[in-house]
C-alpha cells in the first residue's frame, strides 16, 4: 500500500524534525559549554566532538522527526509534549547507547547495570534533549497552527467523502467485500463504502436446510450486517435501477418510500441467483424454495401444518396427497433438503398417532442420470445408496412437467398428489443483473474477465452467482456457485477495488476449490476435500465441524453447538408460529396455498422478480 | 482571554510552587542542601539559601501551573503530573543547571547522581504537593456527581484486600520484612494491624484521587503502581522515619536497605487498584442505570477479541524480548519453571508466558491507545509491572525460593528490566496496529463515534502522559542510582556531612573517565549477574 502523507503528518514530521535539532543544539552548547569529556562521551560515544556532531545531528534530526509521526500534535495539552519528549527520549535511551551503540563498537550488548550506569550521562542527555525537543515541538506547531487554522482542523467528520464504493448484494460474495475494504481502508477518511442488501443479516445458507427440518434456530445462522460492518455505511433495501453510463444505482427502502440515488465511483455487484423456473406451467405457483430463512421456517411450519392435517384427515386420497414430499433437482440443495425432510418427518411422527410410517412417501425428482454431479461418481453413487436406503424415492432422468394445486406432472406421464413442492432444480441470475447493457452468458449471468471486472462496462465489478467469473486453475472454466468462492472473490475484489482507486493494476482472482460437502441427515454425509473422499459418520463429522467454523462470529457459534447439542438429548420443536399458527382456509393443498398467504404482505422479496 | 487564562495559571503555579518550596525546604534544612543553593548567589548562609530556594520553587511552580493548565482539573490528574515534573527538574536543576551555574563542569555519571539522591526525593515530593497546592488554589473543581461514600468504602476495601493479601502472601515465603509498615515489630499482631491500617488509609486515599475512573482498568493498575510508588517515598522514607524519631530516610544508604519494600509498595499499589477498579465495575454492572453500560459489545465478543489480538502482540514483544533472554543466558532457567533445563524449553515457555501477558494486556488495555506514543506509553508501563511482578516477584516463588528484594538481586535483573521495557513497547505497539487495523476508532465516522473519539482524546489531558514518562524515568534510574557502585555512597557521605559545594567535589574527583571494570570488581552488585538466584 502506498504511504499517503496527508498534510497534518508532514507538518509534524517537519517539526518534529526541526524541534529534534533544536533539542540537540541545546544539549551540545550546553556539554559544550561547561562539559566534561564524561559527559561528552557518554552521550553519543564518540570522543572527538567533530565526529560527533557529524554523525549526531542527523540522528538526532531522525528521532525529532520520529517524535513528531509517533506522539503528534495535541493543542490541548502542553504538558503532554514535555511528558512525550521524556518518554520518547527514556526509550530511545536505551535502544541508541545500551543497544545500536554498542554494536556500532562491534560489542554485542548485554543491557547490564554496568552498561547502563557507563551510560548513565547519556540518559540524563536524552531526557534533557527530550524535554526540550518535547516543548519546541509544540510550540512550533502552534505557530504553525495560528498561521493556518484551516489545516489543523482536528476532528471534523468529512461532509462528503471523496470517493464513493457501493456494493449490492449483502450475501457472502457483497459482505466479505465490504468487510475486506474495511481492513484495507482502515484509517481512510477519503473513501466510503455502502453496502446495499435486502435482509439486515448475512445468511449462512449451508445450514439452511437444517432450519427447514427444525434442528436449528432461524436466527442464528444469520449473522446481522451492522455489527459485521462497522464502519460500512449498510443500507436495508431494494435495489431499483442501475445507470451505469451515470453511475448510479437507485434504491428503495420500502415499496412506499422514495427511490435514493446513489451515485458510485467503482460499483460491486454480488447480487446472487433467483430460481429458474423455465416457464414449467404452475411451478412457480404450486411450489417453494429453499433460499432465504423464511424459505426454511416457512417449509417447516408448512410440513408440521400437514402432519397436524393429516393427523385429522380420513379420505385417503388426501392423506397421500399430504404424505407425499417432493424435491426437484438433484444438486446439493435437492439432495440436502430431501434428506433433512426426512429426518423432521421421522423425528416428529410419533406425535402423530393415526398417521403410519408407511404412508409417507420422499421423492427426489433428478433431470440428470445421477444426483450430485459436482461430486465425484463414487460419492455420488454413496450418497444415492444411502437415501434409498431410507425409502427415500430417487427417480433420476425424470424431469417435472408442470404442476397443480393437486400435485406434479412427469416427464414420462406420470403424476404425483403431493402438498409439498420444494423447487431446487436450479437458479439463473438476478433479474437485475440480465438487464445490464454488458456481455451475458448463456443463463445471463454478466462475464467478468479475471480480475473480476464485468467486461463491457467501466467501474463495475462481479462476484459470486450472478457473474461468471474465469477458474485460471480450470483452464478458464466458469466457477462454479458456491459460497467458498464468493467469499474469495469478495476479498479479491475489494482489493482490486482499492487498488483501482489508488491507481495500481488489478491482480487475476486465483482460488483452488477446497471441497465439497454435503449432509445426508442422521449422522451421515459425503465430503470430498481436495480429492480425499469421506463418506459416514467421519465426512458428517467433517461437515458439521466446517461448517461450524465458517459460521460468522463466536456468539453464532455458540448457539449452533447449543443447538446442536440440545437435539442430540431432546425432540424437535413442533410449535407452529407465525402464519400457520391456526388452521386457515387457504390450508387446502399445494404448498403454494399453503404458505403464499403471508407471502403477498412480505417485502423486499426481489429475488422473486416482482421489484421489476 | 487564553492569555488571561495563562497569567492566572502562572500566579497560582507559582503560588502552588511556594507551598511545594516549603515542604521542600524543610527537608533540605534537615539535610543541609541549603547552604550549596546559597552558594548560586555567592553566599554560605543556610537563611540566605532558603530564600534562594523559594525564589526558584516558586518560579519552577510557575512553568508548571503555565504546563498544567489546560490539563483536567482534579487531585488524581495533576498529582501525577507533578511527579513526572518534579523528577524532571531534578535532571534538570541539581544534575544540570547547579553545576554550570556554580561554574563546576557538567558530569551527569551515576556519582554525581547518587550524590544527588536525596533531592531527588525532594524534587518527587515538591512536585506531590505543588500539584496538590494547585488543585487546591484552582478551585474551579468540576461538580461531583453523587456522594463520595460509595468510592471510599470500595477504596477501604481495596486498601484492606490488597495489603492483607500481599501480607498472606509474603508470610507464607517468610518474607513479611519485605512489607510496609513491618517495620520494627516484625510479625506482631500489632505489625498486621499496622499494615492493615496503612492498606486502609491508602485505599481511602486512592478512591479519594480517582472517586469515579473513567478510564478502563489497565490504565488505573498503572496509576495505582505508581500510585504505590508514592506512598515509598512519603510514607516509608519520609513519614514513617521521623515518627519513629530516625529523621529522613533520604541518604543513598538508608534508601538502598529500604529498597526491599519499593516492590512491596508498588505491588500493593497495583493489587489495591485491581480491587478498586473491580469492585468499581461491579456496583456499576449490578446498580447503575447509565445507558453506557448497555451499549456495548459485550464480553464475549469485545473481550475474546482484545485477548487475541493481545496474544499476538505479546508474541512479538516476547521475541523482542527473547534477545534479551539469550544475552543473559537465563532462558534455561525459564525452563526450570516446568522442570527441564534445555534453552529450547525455555524458549518455549517464555513465548508462552510473553503470549499470557499479552493477552491480559488486552483485555485490560483494550481501546485505550489511539496512537504508537500512548500504545507505547501503556506498554511499557505494564512491561515494567511485570518485572517488579515477573522475575523479581512469581519467578523465585514457582521456583520454590523466597523472593528477595535487595538491590543486589534488582541489580543482577536490570537487563531483565531492559528487556521487559522492549518487550511492553513491542507488546503495546503491535496491539495498537492490530486494534487500528480493524477498527481505527479514533478517526469519526459518524457522529457518534467523533462524540467517543473526542472523549477518548481527553486522554491526553488525564495524567496518562505523566504516568509513561514517570514509570519510565523511575524504572530506569532507581536500579541503576541505588544499585550501582559504592563510589557514590562514598561521596553521599561527604554531601551529607559537608554540605557546601559537594557537587563540585564530586564533579572534579569524576572528570576523569570512570574505570568502570574497576567498579565492578568493587561492588558484585554493580556485575552482571545471571538470573534471579534460586
Amino acid at each position: 500500500m502506498k504511504i499517503i502523507v496527508s498534510p497534518l503528518s508532514r507538518r509534524d514530521l517537519i517539526a518534529g524534525a526541526t524541534s529534534g535539532l533544536i533539542g540537540g543544539l541545546v544539549l551540545s552548547s550546553v556539554v559544550q559549554l561547561r562539559g566534561t569529556t564524561t559527559a561528552l562521551a557518554g552521550l553519543v560515544g564518540w570522543e572527538s566532538w567533530g565526529i560527533n556532531l557529524g554523525l549526531q545531528l542527523p540522528s538526532l534530526i531522525l528521532v525529532g522527526a520520529a517524535f513528531g509521526a509517533i506522539f503528534g500534535y495535541h493543542p490541548e495539552s502542553t504538558a503532554f509534549h514535555v511528558s512525550g519528549g521524556l518518554l520518547f527520549g527514556l526509550l530511545w535511551w536505551i535502544l541508541g547507547p545500551l543497544t545500536l551503540m554498542r554494536l556500532w563498537r562491534g560489542h554485542l550488548p548485554a543491557w547490564s547495570l554496568h552498561e547502563a550506569s557507563d551510560a548513565f550521562p547519556s540518559l540524563v542527555g536524552y531526557l534533557v534533549y527530550g524535554a526540550v525537543m518535547g516543548i519546541s515541538f509544540y510550540a512550533l506547531v502552534s505557530v504553525w497552527a495560528r498561521r493556518y487554522p484551516e489545516e489543523s482542523s482536528g476532528l471534523a467528520v468529512p461532509t462528503s467523502p471523496a470517493k464513493r464504493v457501493v456494493v449490492l448484494g449483502g450475501g457472502f460474495g457483497g459482505v466479505s467485500a465490504a468487510q475486506h475494504m474495511e481492513h484495507l481502508l482502515a484509517g481512510n477518511r477519503e473513501i466510503e463504502v455502502t453496502l446495499v442488501s435486502q435482509g439486515n443479516y448475512l445468511l449462512f445458507t449451508p445450514l439452511l436446510a437444517s432450519v427447514a427440518s427444525s434442528g436449528l434456530e432461524p436466527q442464528h445462522i444469520s449473522a446481522p450486517l451492522r455489527a459485521a460492518l462497522v464502519r460500512t455505511d449498510v443500507r436495508r433495501a431494494e435495489v431499483e435501477r442501475i445507470d451505469t453510463r451515470a453511475q448510479v444505482a437507485w434504491i428503495r427502502a420500502s415499496p412506499s418510500a422514495l427511490a435514493v440515488a446513489l451515485p458510485y465511483d467503482h460499483l460491486i455487484l454480488a447480487l446472487g441467483s433467483v430460481p429458474a423456473y423455465f416457464g414449467l406451467p404452475g411451478v412457480k405457483a404450486h411450489s417453494c424454495t429453499l433460499k432465504t430463512l423464511e424459505d426454511a421456517t416457512r417449509l417447516r411450519d408448512h410440513v408440521i401444518a400437514l402432519l397436524e392435517r393429516a393427523d385429522a384427515e380420513s379420505d385417503v386420497n388426501v392423506r397421500r396427497g399430504q404424505l407425499t414430499f417432493v424435491v426437484v433437482g438433484g444438486g446439493f440443495a435437492g439432495t440436502e433438503t430431501i434428506a433433512e425432510l426426512f429426518d423432521l418427518v421421522h423425528s416428529i411422527l410419533r406425535y402423530y398417532p393415526h398417521v403410519q410410517e408407511s404412508e409417507l412417501r420422499f421423492i427426489l425428482a433428478h433431470s440428470g442420470g445421477r444426483i450430485l454431479p459436482e461430486l465425484s461418481p463414487a460419492l455420488a453413487e454413496y450418497a444415492l445408496h444411502k437415501l434409498r436406503a431410507r425409502d427415500i424415492e430417487t427417480l433420476l432422468d425424470t424431469r417435472v412437467m408442470g404442476a397443480t394445486s393437486a400435485g406434479v406432472v412427469l416427464n414420462d406421464g406420470r403424476a404425483i398428489a403431493t402438498h409439498t413442492l420444494v423447487w431446487a432444480a436450479g437458479n439463473e441470475p438476478h433479474p437485475l443483473v440480465q438487464k445490464l447493457p454488458c456481455e451475458h452468458n448463456r443463463v445471463g449471468a454478466v462475464v467478468c474477465d479475471s480480475t473480476l471486472l464485468v467486461k463491457g462496462l467501466t467501474n463495475v465489478w462481479a462476484v459470486g452467482d450472478c457473474a461468471q467469473i474465469p477458474d485460471l486453475y480450470q483452464g478458464g472454466e466458469p466457477c462454479p456457485p458456491t459460497a467458498q468462492h464468493a467469499l474469495r472473490q469478495g476479498m479479491k475484489v475489494a482489493e482490486n477495488v482499492v487498488a483501482a482507486l489508488k491507481g495500481k493494476p488489478a491482480e487475476p482472482f486465483r482460488f483452488r476449490a477446497i471441497g465439497t460437502l454435503v449432509g445426508l441427515g442422521h449422522r451421515t454425509a459425503v465430503a470430498e476435500i481436495r480429492g480425499w473422499k469421506f463418506s459416514g459418520l467421519l465426512a458428517w463429522f467433517i461437515w458439521r465441524t466446517v461448517y461450524l467454523s465458517k459460521l460468522p462470529g463466536l456468539e453464532k457459534k455458540l448457539r449452533v453447538i447449543l443447538d446442536w447439542t440440545i437435539d442430540l438429548f431432546f425432540p424437535r420443536d413442533i410449535a407452529l408460529t407465525a402464519g400457520l399458527a391456526r388452521p386457515a382456509s387457504s390450508q387446502i393443498s399445494g404448498v403454494a396455498h399453503e404458505a403464499n398467504k403471508p407471502q403477498e404482505n412480505r417485502m423486499g422479496d426481489g429475488s422473486r422478480g416482482r421489484v421489476l | 482571554m487564553r492569555r488571561a487564562a495563562l497569567r492566572k495559571g502562572v500566579l497560582l503555579g507559582a503560588l502552588a510552587g511556594g507551598v511545594g518550596g516549603l515542604v521542600f525546604g524543610a527537608a533540605m534544612s534537615q539535610l543541609g542542601i541549603l547552604p550549596t543553593i546559597a552558594s548560586l548567589v555567592h553566599a554560605r548562609s543556610a537563611e540566605i539559601g532558603f530564600l534562594v530556594h523559594m525564589v526558584i520553587a516558586a518560579i519552577v511552580g510557575g512553568v508548571f501551573g503555565a504546563l498544567v493548565w489546560q490539563q483536567r482539573i482534579g487531585v488524581g490528574e495533576t498529582l501525577f503530573w507533578g511527579l513526572t515534573y518534579g523528577t524532571l527538574w531534578w535532571f534538570l536543576g541539581p544534575l544540570t543547571l547547579l553545576p554550570l551555574l556554580l561554574g563546576a563542569p557538567l558530569v551527569w555519571s551515576v556519582g554525581a547522581a547518587q550524590a544527588a539522591f536525596p533531592s531527588l526525593l525532594g524534587h518527587l515530593l515538591y512536585g506531590a504537593s505543588t500539584a496538590l497546592a494547585l488543585v487546591v488554589l484552582r478551585r474551579d473543581r468540576r461538580p461531583q456527581t453523587g456522594t463520595l461514600y460509595g468510592p471510599v468504602l470500595r477504596g477501604a476495601l481495596a486498601g484492606l484486600t490488597a495489603s492483607w493479601v500481599l501480607h498472606l502472601i509474603l508470610k507464607t515465603q517468610g518474607q513479611t520484612l519485605a512489607f510496609m509498615a513491618i517495620m520494627s515489630v516484625g510479625s506482631h499482631p500489632a505489625g498486621r494491624l499496622g499494615v492493615l491500617a496503612g492498606g486502609l488509609l491508602a485505599g481511602v486515599g486512592f478512591a479519594l484521587l480517582y472517586p469515579r475512573p473513567t478510564d478502563s482498568i489497565g490504565p488505573g493498575l498503572v496509576r495505582g503502581m505508581m500510585y504505590g510508588f508514592l506512598w515509598w517515598v512519603a510514607g516509608r522514607l519520609t513519614l514513617m522515619p521521623v515518627i519513629e524519631g530516625h529523621g529522613l530516610a533520604w541518604a543513598l544508604a538508608s534508601v538502598r536497605e529500604h529498597f526491599s519494600t519499593f516492590p512491596g509498595y508498588l505491588l500493593f499499589g497495583v493489587g489495591m487498584a485491581l480491587v478498586y477498579r473491580w469492585l468499581t465495575m461491579l456496583v456499576k454492572l449490578l446498580f447503575s442505570d447509565e445507558i453506557d453500560v448497555r451499549n456495548g459489545e459485550g464480553m464475549g465478543t469485545r473481550g475474546l477479541r482484545a485477548m487475541g489480538r493481545g496474544a499476538f502482540a505479546g508474541l512479538v514483544g516476547g521475541l523482542i524480548f527473547t534477545v534479551v533472554m539469550v544475552q543473559m543466558g537465563v532462558l534455561p532457567i525459564v525452563a526450570r519453571l516446568i522442570g527441564s533445563s534445555s534453552t529450547l524449553t525455555g524458549f518455549v515457555v517464555h513465548l508462552v508466558i510473553a503470549d499470557l501477558i499479552g493477552a491480559s494486556y488486552g483485555l485490560l488495555f483494550a481501546r485505550q491507545s489511539y496512537d504508537f506514543g500512548s500504545a507505547v506509553g501503556w506498554g511499557v508501563s505494564y512491561g515494567f509491572l511485570w518485572w517488579i511482578l515477573g522475575p523479581l516477584t512469581l519467578m523465585p516463588i514457582l521456583l520454590g525460593a523466597a523472593p528477595k528484594w535487595t538491590t543486589d538481586v534488582a541489580a543482577g535483573l536490570f537487563p531483565s528490566l531492559v528487556g521487559h521495557l522492549a518487550y511492553g513497547a513491542g507488546l503495546g505497539a503491535t496491539f495498537h496496529v492490530l486494534e487500528a487495523r480493524y477498527n481505527p476508532w479514533w478517526i469519526p465516522h459518524t457522529q457518534r463515534e467523533a462524540a467517543r473519539a473526542a472523549r477518548r482524546k481527553e486522554h491526553v489531558l488525564t495524567s496518562a502522559p505523566a504516568l509513561w514518562a514517570l514509570v519510565v524515568v523511575i524504572a530506569l534510574t532507581l536500579p541503576i542510582v541505588l544499585t550501582c557502585g559504592d563510589q557514590g555512597l562514598s561521596s553521599t557521605g561527604s554531601s551529607m556531612d559537608g554540605g557546601g559545594s559537594s557537587d563540585v567535589t564530586l564533579s572534579t574527583r569524576s572528570t576523569s573517565r570512570r574505570q568502570s571494570g574497576a567498579v565492578t570488581d568493587r561492588d558484585p552488585g554493580c556485575g552482571p549477574r545471571v538470573g534471579p538466584g534460586p
